[in-house]
C-alpha cells in the first residue's frame, strides 16, 4: 500500500467522522421547531435515564406509565452519529442473561421487542465479533420505558439512545401528566 | 499473583497541582517519576508522590511516553509533541494522520502512534517517515473503538500488543502489522472474559509481558498471561467510581500499577505482592 494511497484514506475516514459528528444532537431541535410554538421537551441532562453519573441507578418509568394515551407519546430514538454500531449492544441485549451457543446475551433487553439489529454489509458467519450492527427503534412498538437508554447510557454504552416526545401524536395537553410525574424535573416545556 | 491497594498519586481536582477536566493518561520515566497527562498540561511527580514540575500542552492530551533520552512525548488531537525531560518544548509534530491520538510509544528506531481518526496504529520511523499501519486489514476497516480510545503496548520481542474493546479481544501483531495472536471474548459473567459492549479499553505490560487491562462498567483492573490466562483481578466494585472510563495505566519494573481514576483525576497506584493466588483469577481465560 503507497503512502500516498493510505494517507487519503485516513483523510476520508476523518472527514467522515467529522461530518457525523457535526449531525448529532440536531435531531430533537428539529423535531421540535417541526412544531413551532410551545412544545413538550425532554432534558436529556435532566432524565435519569440518559443524564451522566447516574451509573447503576434503578431505570425511570414514568414517561411508558404517565401518558394520558394508551401507548405512550414517548418512544426512544438512536443517534445513529453516536452509535459504535456494536456487535454486543447494552440497549440491545440483556446483557446479564446467560450466554447463547453464539457467545452472545440470550436474552433481548426491550420487553416490547422495538429494536430491530441490522447487520452492517457483509456478515462473517464465524465469528460474530467481526461484524457490525445498526440498532433501529421501531417507534409503533416503543412505549418509552427507557430500559435501553439505561442500556446505553455512559459508561455501559455511548449514550447514544435518548427518550423523546413524538409530536406527530403527543396531544400537547395543557398540563402534561409525565411532567408532573417526572422525579427529575427532566420534563419540560420550551419554546420554540 | 496479588496485589494491593498502595497509594493515589496526583492532586484531587481542585488541588494545587490536579487537572480541573479531565486526567487521561499516565506515563512512568526511567527515574520512576509519574508523569501525568490531562486537561492541558503535563504534571510530574515523583515516585512518593511529591510534585515536581508541570507545564502546558498546546491542545489537550491523550496520550505520554518517555523515550531512550528522556524526553517526554505526549499525543494530543492533531499532533504530538515533544518536551525535554524539564518540561521545555522541543519539537511540535503536526501530520494529518493525527485526528487524536490516544497512545505512543517510542523506541531507537521507531515511532508507533495510536489514532482514533483512522482507527490504526501509524508506524513511522525516526525520520518520522511513514512505515506501516497496524489494524488497517481488519475486515471492520480498523479498530473497532466505540469508547473514543486506542491503547497499545510495545513487548520486548518487538510485537505490538493492542486492545481491541469493540471485539472484546487483546490482539498481538508483528510490527509490521501481521496479526500473530489474539485472546479474549465477550463474557459478563465469567472473569476472565470482557464485558459490556467494549472491553478492554487500555492496555499495559508488566516485566514478564503480562497483559494488564482495564475495563470500564464496572471499571476493573486485570492482568493476564501472555497466551490470555487470567493470572489476576487487581482491582474492581468500590475500587473505583463506577462513572470510570479509558482507565490509562503504566506498569513498572517491579509490576506495581499505575491506573488514572478518570473520576477522581488522580493515579492509583497497585502494587504486587507475594501471597496465593485469588480464587477468581484461577478460571480459564473466555
Ligand atoms: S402531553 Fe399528554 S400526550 Fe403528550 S406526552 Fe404528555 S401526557 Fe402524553
Ligand atoms: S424505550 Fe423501552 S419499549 Fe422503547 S425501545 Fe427502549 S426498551 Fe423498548
Ligand atoms: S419521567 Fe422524567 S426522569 Fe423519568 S424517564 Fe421521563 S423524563 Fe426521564
Amino acid at each position: 500500500m503507497s503512502r500516498d494511497y493510505t494517507r487519503r484514506d485516513v483523510l476520508e475516514i476523518g472527514a467522515r467522522a467529522v461530518a457525523m459528528a457535526g449531525l448529532g444532537g440536531f435531531g430533537t431541535l428539529l423535531a421540535v421547531k417541526a412544531h413551532a410554538g410551545d412544545a413538550w421537551w425532554i432534558d436529556p441532562d435532566k432524565c435519569i435515564n440518559s443524564r451522566l453519573g447516574t451509573a447503576g441507578a434503578e431505570t425511570c418509568q414514568s414517561c411508558a406509565t404517565e401518558c394520558v394515551l394508551t401507548l405512550s407519546a414517548i418512544r426512544a430514538v438512536n443517534e445513529f452519529s453516536k452509535c459504535g454500531r456494536c456487535y454486543v449492544c447494552p440497549a440491545y441485549f440483556d446483557i446479564h442473561s446467560a450466554a447463547g451457543p453464539d457467545g452472545l446475551p440470550s436474552k433481548k433487553l426491550c420487553p416490547r421487542d422495538a429494536i430491530e439489529r441490522l447487520p452492517i454489509g457483509w456478515i462473517d458467519p464465524e465469528d460474530p465479533a467481526n461484524n457490525f450492527y445498526e440498532y433501529v427503534i421501531d417507534e409503533a412498538l416503543c412505549n418509552g420505558c427507557g430500559l435501553c437508554v439505561m442500556g446505553c447510557k455512559e459508561p455501559a454504552g455511548l449514550g447514544s439512545v435518548r427518550l423523546e416526545v413524538n409530536h406527530d401524536v403527543c396531544l400537547d395537553c395543557n398540563r402534561c401528566s409525565i411532567s408532573t410525574a417526572c422525579p427529575e424535573d427532566a420534563y419540560a416545556r420550551l419554546s420554540t | 499473583m496479588k496485589y494491593r491497594r498502595a497509594r493515589r498519586i496526583g492532586h484531587s481536582r481542585g488541588g494545587e497541582w490536579g487537572f480541573r477536566d479531565a486526567l487521561r493518561a499516565v506515563a512512568r520515566d526511567g527515574e520512576g517519576r509519574w508523569l501525568l497527562v490531562g486537561d492541558e498540561q503535563v504534571v510530574v511527580f515523583t515516585s512518593d508522590g511529591e510534585p515536581v514540575r508541570r507545564w502546558a500542552t498546546e491542545r489537550p492530551g491523550w496520550a505520554a511516553a518517555v523515550d531512550a533520552e528522556g524526553r517526554i512525548w505526549v499525543g494530543e488531537e492533531g499532533r504530538i509533541e515533544v518536551f525535554s525531560p524539564r518540561g521545555r518544548l522541543e519539537d511540535g509534530w503536526q501530520d494529518e494522520l493525527f485526528a487524536r491520538v490516544t497512545a505512543l510509544a517510542v523506541t531507537g528506531d521507531e515511532i508507533f502512534a495510536a489514532d482514533v481518526g483512522s482507527r490504526w496504529i501509524h508506524r513511522f520511523d525516526r525520520d518520522r517517515r511513514l512505515l506501516n499501519h497496524l489494524g488497517d486489514r481488519h475486515r471492520k476497516g480498523g479498530f473497532h473503538l466505540p469508547n473514543g480510545v486506542l491503547d497499545f503496548a510495545l513487548d520486548v520481542d518487538g510485537t505490538v500488543v493492542v486492545a481491541n474493546p469493540g471485539m472484546h479481544r487483546v490482539e498481538r501483531y508483528a510490527p509490521d502489522g501481521d496479526l500473530l495472536d489474539r485472546f479474549g471474548a465477550f463474557g459478563q459473567h465469567d472473569p476472565a472474559a470482557f464485558p459490556g459492549c467494549c472491553n478492554p479499553t487500555n492496555l499495559a505490560l508488566g516485566p514478564a509481558s503480562e497483559v494488564v487491562v482495564s475495563e470500564k462498567a464496572g471499571p476493573r483492573v486485570k492482568v493476564y498471561d501472555r497466551a490470555g490466562g487470567l493470572l489476576a483481578i487487581v482491582a474492581a466494585g468500590a475500587d473505583f467510581d463506577p462513572d470510570c472510563k479509558n482507565m490509562d495505566l503504566a506498569v513498572d519494573a517491579s509490576g506495581s500499577i499505575g491506573v488514572v481514576d478518570t473520576v477522581g483525576r488522580q493515579v492509583v497506584v497497585f502494587d504486587r505482592v507475594a501471597g496465593p493466588e485469588p480464587a477468581a483469577a484461577r478460571g480459564a481465560p473466555g
